[in-house]
């Protein structure tokens, strides 16, 4: 018997592996006629006349899966060393998968195509996990401990260079979005004066936000990653020399221009000053200079208001601060 | 033994102020041993987990005609379920992130997709420093040629 086992094997190897996958799940049949004799090429020829019409005799004795030869406590992860399809021969665990029949239960593992089909992660129990991961801590950095919160980041490396890598299965192991870089920086930490930020900030546009105090640049003009990183430096660099510079036709910037409201030289100004210089001279006091005007503090508290207002825009407090102020300015305060 | 394969270079080493991957896949229950599996490899090789989250999954519903000529009446419908997870681990430096990611790439499962969103912490390069028109020497204005 192990003798003929042992044919069979091999020509089921080499010769005739199609049969032997054909014949692998047939019942199992006692192999009566055994020839005594050991020639193996004389086995094979009779073993091909008997199979014909696909019968199933010469079948090797059913051998008990290697699972009954299982210690409870054997080392798993020889078992299943790496990712492999799953075997109900060498899984000693009583699996059934799969929809159940009326009033029955899911099938067993024996041949069930469903536990082969999922993929498993018998290769990576938590004990196979843990001697992975001790092996490979050698090759680990420590995170430099100084660099504990967000904030402290933040102040010692401001610039943050996002890049996205894409791991999927496919014909390519490409993907044209991994080019894609974005830059962002937040403009308190770069060295820039009052004129540089808001020249900087109409340069970039959309791109700046101004909650946030963040620069965006998402880079995708070149074909490579280190291309695309390359040219975000090099752009951030000419911005911030640009914002430095001052062209002649800088000094022609009017007022719709201007991002936040400047009450110097403003209508507002104008007005007031004209409407206080009236007051002043219909109650007949001596020439007030437009400076002691100015400086007198009724006039700054309307000027704070007027800029909180165009600023800030119209909340309760800002409004009710101009009505004060107004009041001072023009001394009504009979009214409510 | 393991020690000498191990070979230091004079590089900086790269910062990563932190690092996303979000994982795709047909299978809730794959992902989930997914998530287990790149979870307890971060605790074991003492990389901090900031979150784990789950995004809703995405369904895309097809329906076509059930037969090869007319019957427009008899259709059938076909969906694809998408299921998301995603993991958010802070401060890594490059060798860390390199090792942990090469390992939990290589045994991401069939069927699975993964995408790594890298943050990488660098400073103020040495020519944004300083603006350069204060060093250069002192040119003649040229006139704009139109």
């Amino acid at each position: 018997m192990a003798a003929a086992a042992a044919g069979w094997a091999v020509s089921g190897s080499g010769r005739w592996p199609a049969l032997a996958r054909c014949c692998w799940r047939a019942e199992m049949v006692a192999y009566f006629s055994a020839p005594a004799a050991s020639n193996r090429e004389a086995k094979q020829r009779e073993d091909s006349s008997r199979r014909r019409g696909r019968t199933s005799q010469l079948i090797r004795s059913h051998i008990p899966p290697r699972t009954e030869r299982m210690a409870v406590d054997q080392d798993w992860s020889s078992v299943y060393p790496t990712a492999a399809a799953f075997n109900p021969s060498s899984v000693p665990l009583p699996i059934r998968m799969g929809y159940p029949v009326k009033g029955g239960v899911p099938p067993a593992k024996e041949g069930n195509l469903e536990l082969i089909k999922i993929p498993n992660f018998l290769h990576l129990t938590p004990p196979a996990i843990k001697k992975h991961c001790a092996a490979l801590r050698d090759f680990c950095t420590e995170w430099p401990s100084a660099l504990d919160s967000d904030e402290k980041c933040e102040q010692h490396f401001p610039i943050e260079i996002e890049t996205v890598d894409y791991v999927s299965a496919g014909t390519s192991i490409r993907n044209p979005k991994a080019r894609i870089v974005t830059l962002r920086v937040k403009l308190s930490n770069l060295n820039l004066d009052d004129h540089a930020k808001k020249k900087l900030i109409k340069l970039v546009g959309a791109r700046y936000c101004k909650d946030t105090d963040v620069l965006t640049i998402i880079i995708d003009r070149c074909p490579l990653r280190r291309q695309n990183y390359d040219y975000g430096i090099h752009l951030l660099t000419v911005l911030y020399h640009e914002s430095w510079k001052t062209e002649a036709w800088e000094s022609e910037k009017t007022e719709e221009d201007m991002e936040e409201y400047i009450w110097e030289n403003s209508s507002s100004q104008r007005n007031a000053l004209a409407t206080l210089l009236q007051i002043k001279a219909t109650e007949n006091v001596s020439n007030v200079t437009k400076e002691e005007l100015l400086a007198s503090e009724v006039v700054r508290n309307y000027r704070n208001s007027v800029i909180a207002l165009k600023n800030e825009g119209e909340t309760a407090s800002n409004m009710s601060q101009y009505k004060e102020s107004v009041k001072k300015l023009l001394n009504i305060q009979a009214l409510p | 033994p393991a020690t000498s394969a191990v070979s230091i270079s004079d590089e900086p080493e790269i910062l990563y102020r932190r690092l996303s991957l979000l994982v795709k896949g047909h299978d809730k229950a794959v992902l989930d041993s997914y998530e287990y599996f790149a979870v307890l490899a971060a605790k074991e090789l003492g990389i901090t987990v900031e979150k784990v989250h789950r995004p809703p999954k995405n369904i895309e519903r097809l329906t076509l005609l059930k037969s090869v000529h007319i019957y427009k009446k008899h259709r059938v419908q076909y969906e694809m379920r998408t299921h998301y997870t995603c993991l958010e681990l802070k401060h890594l430096t490059g060798s860390t992130a390199a090792v942990y990611l090469e390992y939990v790439e290589r045994n991401l499962p069939e069927g699975v997709a993964m995408e790594v969103k890298k943050t990488k912490i660098e400073k103020i390069p040495e020519h944004i420093q300083e603006p350069v028109w204060d060093t250069l020497p002192q040119v003649e204005e040229t006139e704009v040629k139109s």
